[in-house]
């Protein structure tokens, strides 16, 4: 029996919005599928390119980025940084050989818990049509070591 | 605060507590599993599991688990850090454990209750959340919050009404206050207004001992014909830069928190409606003026047989910076036309208006006592403003279309009274740029947020009243000013405010000073010291926006480092797959 | 040694009442009758101008207020007497029992998840339901449950399930006292009693509802999760008409003041019904539109230009519903063209006033002057709008008198300062 590509997607969430729209998602009991793993920011302005390329060099499929609408960010202008390191990223993604599909930007705010969910049901099958990373092999996960 | 460096002295004892959450987490995630996951992980020496870990037996258990086995690293996985990280940090505290050397994995809103019906994949994925915090864990160093000093004075720049009141509130909580007005005189706007509305009462039986008390206040130091030349430094420690006019010599003194009550100005409405042109058409300022000399000054001026006053002269326009409504004209014009109807009951007076904006509980009242004593009010729209012409004599002709009964109507008046809006002024702008805080697209101070932080400003330690953050009546500035009194005294009360432990932190050896940081940091937080830049800590908020923007990377952001987050990356998923499948 | 200090009502400007008093170093005792602070605030889907989420910058507040050192919380509790002691007042709270052990519960939900109860809940303005051990909604400070003992069965399940043993039915309620140096009444506001207006039908049609109503609906976190559909078929409605005034500048419902916020808050869902239906119709009858504050003029015009939402100059007489649709057909005079105008819209809902939430008991309490217009009265609105007839005790918010969040915000800072001078005495 083939065995069905599982996307591994990564999201990067600020603390103050998309956090909370998550939690809210949890708390709303809304069910969506495992394949998330999630870090957590003050600000999604803190999401460092090189971080999202270190993701895809350590074989995930997918990469989200979330933070508040603009114009509610909690630190002002974090979110409008954020965005300008997305679209960015995306061309540098395209030069490097993985299709710009594969990271994604959106702002949830912390009454968002169905919308959460939703965009990581639709990020997982967005995914699962691109299939798996150009960069994914086998025996990934390095350790961290102190 | 020092340099971050990996703990290489130390080799991390981690130690993992995981939540049941009664069958919350428990009834889906196999946490008896995860624990034995938890126990084979790089550098954890201990692991149990929890009913509750928030409750009092399982905070005790995590201290006492703190001193028996030595940990010097905590992970709780239970629920979320936004509600219960203070607890778990305050545990560790209590046990002799840098708060900061707590990290959370959120294994219940992220995991078992979003994956109720799939047990198998939400407990490798518990798993995998666990690994991810252990990695972090093991990158955590001690952050301390600092302390800065707030000495316990404030410079309240205006001496209008808002500015007084500000600085009496000040002082009567025992602050000192230094009351900085270019002007000659105390008073401001007021100085030009006749009476109060609804009350009626007569503006100088209320400023004038407000003034006195100003100026006899023991606490209150009052430099009038001064303004403000520059401003140093941040909450606690500002260093400000005073002149006074016709003097060279400048005065410098330290304050720990600073008022903005710079006031507004009446827009002059040059060319609308032959303002400027004809002696009879005056702005509500200028008949307030008038009126303050009483009844005969108003007669020697016109003997008022008709008077229209046109609301909405040069404010809710198409564009900025006038696009706004400046609130409390209606009620002007209808105090004024009550005045003038008192002294002149045969008078005809007409307030054309868009839309009246006399809201609230004592304001409506008004506007019926206002059409009981026979007021006209005549609707028009934006687009069929009136029109505004002199005949041969001093009498002026106006012709507007009354929108609420479809037709043309033409009044010959005496007397013209444009509203026009309150505007910011020059001195306001310059204010901003010396005080590096925001004026938004109405020229007005912009406050921090605009629902729940009306008279703070981002930028800590600095506040806003009256008019200087937007038009408003009299009532509606004491208010601000009162409750500036109340936020600048929080700090001053304590002398003391702490900062952010998070904050970011510029190692000085990488940085070439290209300045990319103090650009992005929307509190001001960078200063270039020698052309490099430093972070004011006690400004910084901890967002990380300059951290991620440096090329060099040069910038650190405690408790967000590159390596903690790094580490979170590199674990998230593993060869053999949590997520099931390829 | 300093005094305490009281805030009677913990919606936003209580609690930011609280805060800069206890951020001053000040004990407070912040009393609120329902099982969690917020208030209305934590109602609103979003907030004009700016529609940020309500619950996304007011839970912070909340969390702060729940966590300070110097806040000592006290929910589902009222105000039983206060008499003078000296210049101070000793107060008498009645803490109401939720048959739920406070010092137990964490707030984990297994028992709300079996309750087998369902009853409409007051969070929801009734559109939505709740169990008998509940917490008004998720994010509630603090995250207590409590039992609603009318509508238990006393079934025992959550009692079974609850791993803390929180669960007692037994539970008294409990009498405790305050000596405090200032009071500050922050009790906001109810909506007007919509069902007055006899001729908009509402209470009588299912389609007829108040903007706080909507409020729930455009929720995400709400009843229908966000999508506004009519409460009578749960279809998602066409044509939407809201009417303003309802309860405000009208002598024939006794409430002759203007509501301040209505024409903002109706912009608002308006632009936010918009945005949620695709090519729906919203019309707005008004007398005047008062958009005075900061931001809300180009908000208002932003509202037409963009939006285009049709604002109709015009007093509704009357409003019918059609039986078998249940539409509704209002009837209004177009004041603009001075022509009668028949509408028939799908939903309609009732831009209703605000009146004041502070109930006849709390006011023979606090004795404080209450003005014509049922709000309490400040002594002198001009250059003391929070000081009372009662030395010691201050009114912020809307108990005060309508307004919107900025100024409610204000006035809190504003009675903390007074009170702080007090209770440092």
């Amino acid at each position: 029996m083939p065995e069905q590509f599982e996307p591994k997607i990564l999201g990067f969430l600020c603390n103050w919005c998309s956090y909370a729209g998550a939690d809210l998602a949890g708390v709303s009991r809304i069910q969506y599928p495992t394949n998330m793993r999630i870090i957590r920011t003050m600000c999604s302005g803190r999401v460092d390119p090189t971080h999202v390329l270190e993701a895809f060099k350590s074989g995930v499929d997918g990469v989200l980025v979330t933070g508040c609408h603009i114009g509610d960010c909690h630190y002002i202008t974090g979110n409008l940084a954020c965005q300008k390191r997305v679209e960015f990223l995306k061309k540098v993604l395209e030069e490097i050989g993985i299709d710009p599909r594969r990271l994604r930007l959106e702002w949830v705010s912390a009454s968002e818990g169905g919308k959460f969910a939703r965009i990581v049901k639709e990020m997982i099958e967005d995914i699962k049509k691109l299939g798996p990373s150009p960069f994914r092999k086998e025996a990934i996960g390095v350790e961290a070591s102190a | 605060m020092e340099k971050i460096e990996p703990s290489t002295e130390e080799k991390p004892r981690i130690g993992v507590f995981i939540c049941q959450c009664g069958i919350n987490i428990g009834g889906i995630v196999k946490v008896p599993e995860v624990v034995k996951y938890a126990q084979t992980l790089p550098h954890v020496v201990y692991a149990e599991d929890n009913i509750y870990t928030c409750s009092a037996e399982g905070i005790a258990s995590i201290k006492e688990a703190i001193k028996e086995k030595n940990l010097n690293r905590v992970v709780v996985a239970s629920c979320t850090p936004r509600t219960h990280e203070p607890l778990f940090r305050n545990a560790c505290q209590d046990a002799g454990l840098n708060p900061y050397l707590f990290t959370f994995a959120n294994i219940r809103e992220h995991c078992s209750w979003v994956h109720m019906h799939e047990p198998e994949k939400a407990t490798e994925k518990a798993k995998d959340i666990v690994r991810m915090a252990a990695a972090r864990a093991s990158f955590l160093n001690p952050q301390e919050e600092a302390e800065v000093q707030v000495d316990p004075s404030a410079l309240v720049i205006g001496g209008g009404i808002s500015g007084i009141t500000a600085a009496n509130c000040l002082a009567n909580q025992g602050f000192k206050v230094f009351l900085v007005e270019k002007e000659k005189e105390l008073g401001g706007m007021l100085r030009n207004i006749y009476k109060f509305y609804p009350t009626d009462e007569e503006v100088s039986h209320i400023l004038e001992p407000m003034i006195n008390s100003v100026k006899s206040h023991k606490n209150i130091e009052t430099l009038t014909s001064t303004t403000v030349k520059n401003v140093e430094g941040y909450i606690g420690n500002f260093v400000v830069t005073i002149a006074k006019e016709g003097e060279k010599e400048e005065n410098k003194f330290k304050v720990g928190t600073i008022i903005v009550a710079t006031g507004a100005v009446e827009f002059e409405p040059i060319d609308k409606y032959g303002y400027g042109k004809y002696d009879r058409v005056l702005t509500q300022v200028q008949l307030e003026r008038i009126l303050q000399g009483g009844r005969q000054a108003l007669g020697k001026f016109v003997k008022p047989k008709t008077v229209a006053m046109i609301q909405c002269v040069g404010a809710r326009e198409e564009k900025a910076p006038r696009a706004y409504c400046s609130r409390i004209c209606c009620m002007v014009a209808v105090k004024n036309a009550m005045q003038i109807k008192e002294w002149y009951p045969d008078a005809n007076v007409y307030i054309i208006y868009q839309d009246l904006q006399t809201y609230g509980k004592d304001y409506e009242e008004h506007h019926r006592k206002a059409k009981d004593a026979g007021i006209k009010f005549i609707n028009y729209t934006r687009e069929r403003p009136a029109e505004v012409t002199q005949d041969t004599g001093k009498k002026l002709n106006l012709k507007v279309y009354h929108a609420l009964l479809g037709e043309e109507t033409q009044l010959d008046c005496d007397l013209v009274v444009l509203s026009t809006p309150l505007i910011q002024h020059q001195e306001g702008k310059d204010l901003s740029k010396i005080l590096k805080v925001p004026i938004g697209p109405d020229e007005f101070f912009l406050e921090a947020h605009v629902k729940l932080r009306p008279v703070d400003f981002a930028t800590d330690g600095i506040y806003v009243c009256g008019t200087a953050h937007g038009p408003k009546d009299v009532g509606e500035s004491i208010a601000q000013a009162y409750a500036v009194a109340s936020r600048a005294a929080g700090p001053m009360a304590n002398r003391k405010v702490r900062t952010e432990a998070i904050t970011a932190f510029v190692n000085r050896d990488l940085c070439v000073g290209c300045r990319m940081c103090e650009k992005l940091c929307p509190f001001g937080a960078h200063k270039i010291e020698e052309g490099k830049s430093t972070v004011i800590e006690a400004i910084c908020k901890g967002c990380g926006i300059c951290a991620a923007a440096c090329l060099r990377r040069a910038i650190t952001m405690r408790h967000f480092t590159d390596d903690q987050i790094l580490a979170e990356i590199k674990t998230a998923f593993l060869s053999e797959s949590s997520v099931g499948g390829l | 040694m300093p005094k305490a200090g009281l805030v009677i009502g913990a919606g936003i400007a209580g609690v930011q009442a609280a805060l800069d008093l206890a951020d001053q170093g000040f004990t407070v005792y912040l009393v609120e009758k329902n099982p969690s602070i917020g208030g209305r605030m934590a109602q609103l889907d979003k907030t004009f101008p700016t529609l940020d989420c309500a619950a996304c910058i007011m839970t912070p507040k909340m969390v702060d207020a729940g966590r300070h050192k110097n806040i000592k919380l006290l929910t589902f509790s009222e105000i039983k007497g206060i008499s003078r002691k000296g210049k101070d007042f000793r107060v008498k709270i009645l803490r109401k029992p939720r048959y739920v052990d406070e010092t137990k519960c964490t707030g984990c939900g297994a028992c709300a998840q079996l309750c087998p109860v369902e009853v409409p809940n007051d969070f929801d303005e009734r559109m939505g339901v709740r169990n008998a051990i509940y917490v008004p909604f998720p994010q509630a400070v603090p995250l207590i449950y409590t039992i609603d003992k009318e509508n238990c069965l006393e079934c025992d399940l959550c009692k079974n399930v609850c791993g803390v043993n929180a669960i007692n039915y037994d539970q008294q309620p409990q009498e405790i006292e305050i000596e405090v140096g200032a009071i500050i009444v922050a009790t906001g506001f109810n909506l007007f009693d919509s069902r007055k207006k006899e001729e908009y039908g509402y209470g009588v049609y299912d389609n007829v509802i108040t903007g706080l109503a909507l409020e729930r609906l455009l929720s995400a976190s709400g009843p229908t999760g966000g999508h506004v559909v009519r409460p009578s078929d749960g279809r998602i409605p066409k044509k939407v008409a809201f009417i303003q005034c309802v309860g405000s500048r009208d002598e024939k419902s006794g409430n002759t003041y203007c509501s301040r916020v209505c024409c903002m808050y109706a912009t608002k869902e308006a632009e936010l019904v918009k945005e949620h239906v695709a090519g729906v119709d919203v019309k707005i009858y008004y007398m005047d539109i008062r958009a005075f504050g900061k931001g809300f003029e180009e908000f208002y015009q932003r509202a037409k230009e963009e939006f285009k939402i049709n604002y109709v100059k015009g007093r509704v007489a009357e409003i019918i519903e059609e039986p078998s649709t249940k539409n509704l057909l209002i009837r209004a005079e177009n004041i603009e063209l001075g022509e009668p105008i028949e509408d028939q819209v799908d939903m309609v809902i009732l831009s209703s006033g605000l009146v004041p939430a502070a109930t006849n008991d709390l006011e023979k309490i606090l004795l404080i002057k209450i003005g014509e217009d049922g709000f309490f009265a400040a002594s002198n609105p001009k250059v003391d709008p929070v000081t009372t007839s009662i030395e010691g005790v201050f009114i912020a918010g809307v108990a005060e008198g309508p307004k919107d969040i900025p100024d409610a915000v204000t006035q809190a800072s504003a009675a903390a300062m007074k009170a702080s001078i007090l209770l440092k005495e």
